[in-house]
């Protein structure tokens, strides 16, 4: 355990150090403040009210959830094993006294980290720009259905992120790693249109599960069987992950 | 407690193009710098990487100060330091952050020691540096600060040598010596340099063809041979090259 946490640790500091987070961040305000001024300009330029205050996070949600937010986590979760692999690094941690168990849930946990940081940070400021351009429409439920919406976000994006990881354990290139991610990505939204009955099953639907969360008829029974899903989903990709990185040979 | 370092026991791991290590038995004794000779192929490396859990054997264990690699890899490791095939680090860290990074796995490794390691391998002044700047020797002497920073018993190093000047080589040698002496350190290394593994080693293993061939100590051989490359070159011929 103590190996874990020194592990997990130094995957913070190491994250950390890259410049992938800054671009994440300039990424991330870029959103919110080209959102906000699109929202600005159609209601002085047309005279129509887009969003109130605690709408527009919502609506940076449903872009930054298919955009940047699975971008980055394919860029952070193919860095920390191809990129360590490529560059050699990995054997710096794994003859250290810690297990290959301890290294792989370190570093899947700073994947988990990293998602759920920038999901905090993009809704600080849209929130925070939601409240600045449109402070009439605030409201403590408006409030609280942005925080429930951005959480639960979280665990579909994860499970997403899973996938790559297990993906970067069983390919060598980081390169291929990225291009199949995108086209696997393309593909299950496409499937996702193409067979909507089904959709419910695919991954990248779910991304806009948390609308079920804040809906005024709340469906627990849907959201329950897709927390399920998800769940095991996620614990078989992270089982099949370990299980290659297990028997990776350096 | 066992006065053995490490214990290698019917240790196989044979590649697809039938190349890797067969059977290799080998006992190292504390206190010990065990050279591990070998041409470029013998399965040096392979073995080296099965002894810090890099690679997993086809069959056989080694254990080290009692623990199997493979079945109590965490114990195993908590007196081992290395360095193996190359010296990385990270190159976006200083090499003050390096140490850093390793140094939160040993809880008695605090700043004093990773300055202490730095002065002993002549990084100070460039504490503060990002390895990604450093020369090759540089890196080399960085891999060997990360590797006896824990003030590991067993150091298992991989062509320590390589990419250090002259200077570089001596510093080691000597370092090598007084780890030994004064701290009692086990050493496993290999080398291709064989007129410093003559001058460095107290024992040698030969190993052609994935097999270890023959263990000696230095002295006995230099009693029945001019150098230790006779030495080698004899058995290695002995053993089927021309």
């Amino acid at each position: 355990m103590a190996g874990f946490k020194t592990a997990f640790f130094n995957e913070t500091v190491k994250l950390m150090k890259k410049k992938k987070i800054m671009a994440a961040a300039i990424l991330s305000i870029l959103a919110v403040i080209i959102g906000q001024v699109a929202v600005t300009a159609i209601k002085h330029g047309l005279g129509l009210r887009v969003v109130g205050s605690t709408e527009f996070p919502l609506v940076v949600l449903s872009v930054f959830t298919y955009t940047i937010l699975p971008l980055f986590a394919t860029f952070v979760a193919i860095d920390m094993f191809n990129g360590e692999f490529s560059s050699n690094t990995m054997k710096l941690t794994l003859t250290r006294p810690v297990s290959r168990f301890g290294v792989f849930s370190a570093k899947v946990l700073n994947v988990a980290l990293f998602i759920l940081a920038n999901l905090m940070f993009v809704m600080i400021l849209s929130l925070l720009a939601g409240l600045l351009f449109n402070p009439s429409s605030a409201g403590l439920m408006g409030m609280i259905k942005v925080v429930l919406s951005y959480v639960v976000t979280f665990f579909p994006v994860f499970v997403f992120a899973l996938f790559v990881v297990l993906l970067s354990n069983m390919i060598r290139g980081g390169l291929a790693v990225f291009f199949l991610s995108i086209l696997i990505y393309i593909g299950l939204n496409f499937l996702g249109i193409l067979f909507a009955n089904y959709a419910s099953f695919l991954i990248t639907s779910m991304f806009e599960w948390y609308t079920l969360w804040i809906s005024d008829q709340i469906n627990f029974f849907k959201i329950f069987r897709q927390a399920l899903i998800m769940a095991g989903l996620g614990t078989m990709l992270f089982s099949a992950g370990y299980y290659l990185f297990d028997h990776k040979e350096i | 407690m066992t006065n053995k370092a490490i214990i290698i026991s019917d240790l196989t791991k044979v590649y697809q193009n039938g190349r890797g290590i067969i059977d290799l038995n080998l006992e190292i004794n504390q206190g010990d710098i065990f050279g591990f000779l070998g041409p470029n192929g013998a399965g040096k490396t392979t073995a080296m990487k099965i002894m810090v859990g890099l690679m997993k054997p086809d069959r056989g264990d080694v254990n080290i100060f009692g623990s199997s690699i493979t079945e109590d890899y965490v114990n195993a490791m908590k007196h081992v330091g290395c360095m193996i095939e190359t010296a990385e680090s990270y190159p976006y860290l200083t090499a003050n952050e390096n140490l850093k990074l390793f140094a939160r796995f040993y809880p008695e490794v605090d700043q004093n020691r990773i300055d202490e390691v730095l002065e002993i391998t002549g990084l100070s002044a460039y504490k503060h540096e990002k390895s990604r700047k450093f020369s090759l020797g540089m890196k080399q002497r960085l891999g060997i600060a990360a590797a006896i920073l824990s003030r590991p018993r067993l150091l298992i190093l991989d062509e320590p040598l390589n990419g250090l000047d002259v200077e570089g080589m001596l510093d080691m040698r000597r370092l090598i010596k007084h780890l030994a002496e004064e701290e009692g350190t086990t050493f496993f290394i290999s080398s291709h340099l064989i007129h410093d593994i003559e001058l460095t080693c107290t024992r040698v293993g030969v190993v052609y063809n994935g097999k270890l061939i023959n263990i000696d100590d230095v002295q006995n051989i230099l009693a029945n041979y001019a150098s230790l490359e006779n030495y080698f070159v004899s058995e290695v011929d002995r053993n089927g090259r021309v």
